[in-house]
């Protein structure tokens, strides 16, 4: 690609300007065994987008933690949900959360919707070689407001590990639980009552839990939902007006109710 | 020129005093802590005189714009690279000040065949408890003063920034009001004495009148009250508010 730094108000370029950015490491041939985050999924509700992950991450058959974060807020309007290997995907959350605070302090403006998701599809070309050796792979989800129609509204997207974009037109999901996930999904919105989209919050969050606990039964890397043990999942929800942090008293709550 | 010691102090000197005449008649602004947060406050007529610069710090100025945005934006770049390098808790008013801003303004300053920085500056941050809130205010040849408490204004006459800042602080009391509307109706009647060259000692002018005169004088300009808040869900504390969200 060509020179970063000829790109105005910037914040790769300026990482770039200084030698600091994170994602250009050369890869070595022995690399270890992965850790892995998996899984996380996004669908569109009465009030927004509802985006959660399992708390699971995993090394081959190592389970490394329970008590991972896969749903970032980068900004008031953009959530991040991560799919594949933690230690990229960590990163790229950074660069993209100062990446696009950095934009709207210096240029007293948001970044759009558009620019916010090919920022990612470029980090994600960026971490090809890494990505083709087998190592570092990511498939992230995204989800932003799109400001530009009115009303503003909460939109998904998902990517391949090569960086290509896709727009979600009712949900999406990533990561070794997805397939389990999408098949709930797909069958929740052609026969469910209500669809997805016509849930409420609390029916929402409910459904959020339980495709988690689906997911588990059939992948070991999916950590699920543990109501007794007070293991819930990490749930946020993205509306016109902002990101809202579902905490896990709150889904206990919900999922009770 | 610059062979000539004494010819360097003479042009310095005439620098100062150019600065300090292109400054005349700039709008003052205002930093209040409170037990809430830190309040800025300036008057405008286009240009914008508060901004956010990181999670818990923002950036008052008058002067130059051109000038305000080159430090404004190098006071962002620095606080960023910081904190993607190490952490966003690492980033601090003093070292940004003292380490980054002062330097290039003083290195500014003293390089007389270049045009000095038309500016006159407020940095704020605010912590997690009232009591280590900071606000500095660094001036167009890069000395700066650190402030821990009260009320901290930048105006372009030294006297009357002082005589502006000490009744403020009267005003408000050591601690600062919790009320923001009333925080602001305080300032804006200092920037009314200050702008009109009005006294701060017995010739104040009345409330009544102080009250008449900023809100007579303000109209048709743009009131730009930047708010940073103490605790909140989010890493960026920094918010606009209107007046009439202050309902002023």
């Amino acid at each position: 690609m060509s020179d970063p730094s000829l790109i105005a108000s910037d914040f790769f370029s300026l990482l770039a300007r200084h030698h600091v950015s994170p994602l250009r490491a050369a890869v070595s041939p022995d690399a270890p065994v992965q850790t892995q985050a998996t899984t996380v999924f996004a669908f569109h509700f009465a009030d927004g987008v509802l985006m959660g992950g399992d708390r699971r991450a995993t090394a081959g058959n190592i389970i490394v933690t329970d008590r991972v974060d896969k749903v970032l807020e980068l900004d008031a309007t953009s959530l991040l949900a991560i799919a594949g290997v933690p230690a990229t995907a960590f990163e790229m959350a950074r660069v993209l959360e100062t990446s696009f605070e950095y934009y709207r302090r210096s240029q007293l403006q948001s970044l759009s919707l558009p620019a916010k998701v090919r920022a990612l599809a470029r980090l994600l070309r960026e971490n090809l070689p890494m990505t083709m050796q087998g190592v570092g792979v990511v498939m992230p989800l995204f989800a932003g407001v799109d400001l530009t129609v009115s009303p503003p509204e909460p939109q998904i997207y998902f990517y391949d590990p090569l960086g290509a974009q896709f727009h979600a037109v009712g949900y999406a999901a990533s990561g070794s639980g997805a397939t389990t996930i999408r098949s709930l999904l797909s069958f929740q919105d052609r026969y469910g009552r209500p669809r997805p989209t016509q849930m409420n919050l609390q029916q929402a969050v409910q459904f959020a839990l339980r495709l988690l606990m689906t997911a588990s039964e059939f992948d070991s890397a999916t950590g699920g939902v543990n109501p007794e043990a007070h293991t819930f999942a990490t749930i946020k929800v993205l509306r016109s007006s902002g990101v809202e942090d579902i905490t896990a008293d709150r889904q206990a709550e919900l999922l009770k109710s | 020129m610059t062979e000539e010691p004494y010819r360097w102090l003479e042009a310095i000197g005439n620098r100062r005093e150019y600065v300090r005449e292109q400054l005349k008649g700039g709008s003052p602004v205002f930093a209040a802590p409170s037990p809430e947060g830190i309040l800025l406050l300036g008057v405008g007529t286009g240009h914008s005189k508060v901004f956010e610069l990181f999670d818990r710090h923002s950036l008052a100025g008058l002067g130059h714009p051109a000038d305000i945005e080159k430090i404004r934006q190098a006071a962002i770049d620095a606080a960023h690279l910081e904190a993607f390098n190490r952490a966003p808790e690492d980033v601090s008013l003093r070292r940004l000040v003292a380490f980054g801003l002062s330097p290039q303004l003083k290195t500014n300053f003293e390089q007389i065949f270049s045009a000095p920085f038309l500016v006159e500056l407020l940095l704020a941050e605010v912590a997690v408890e009232p009591g280590q809130d900071l606000i500095a205010r660094l001036h167009f040849d890069g000395a700066f003063q650190l402030h821990g408490k009260g009320v901290v204004v930048a105006a372009s006459q030294p006297e009357a920034e002082l005589a502006a800042q000490t009744w403020l602080n009267q005003s408000l009391g050591p601690a600062g009001k919790a009320e923001r509307s009333e925080v602001v109706e305080i300032l804006l009647q200092g920037w009314w004495c200050l702008t009109e060259n009005k006294p701060f000692d017995a010739g104040l002018p009345s409330e009544a009148e102080r009250r008449d005169g900023w809100r007579k004088a303000a109209n048709g300009r743009n009131v730009e009250v930047g708010w940073l808040a103490r605790k909140g869900s989010r890493r960026a504390r920094y918010e606009e508010l209107t007046l009439a969200q202050l309902g002023l």
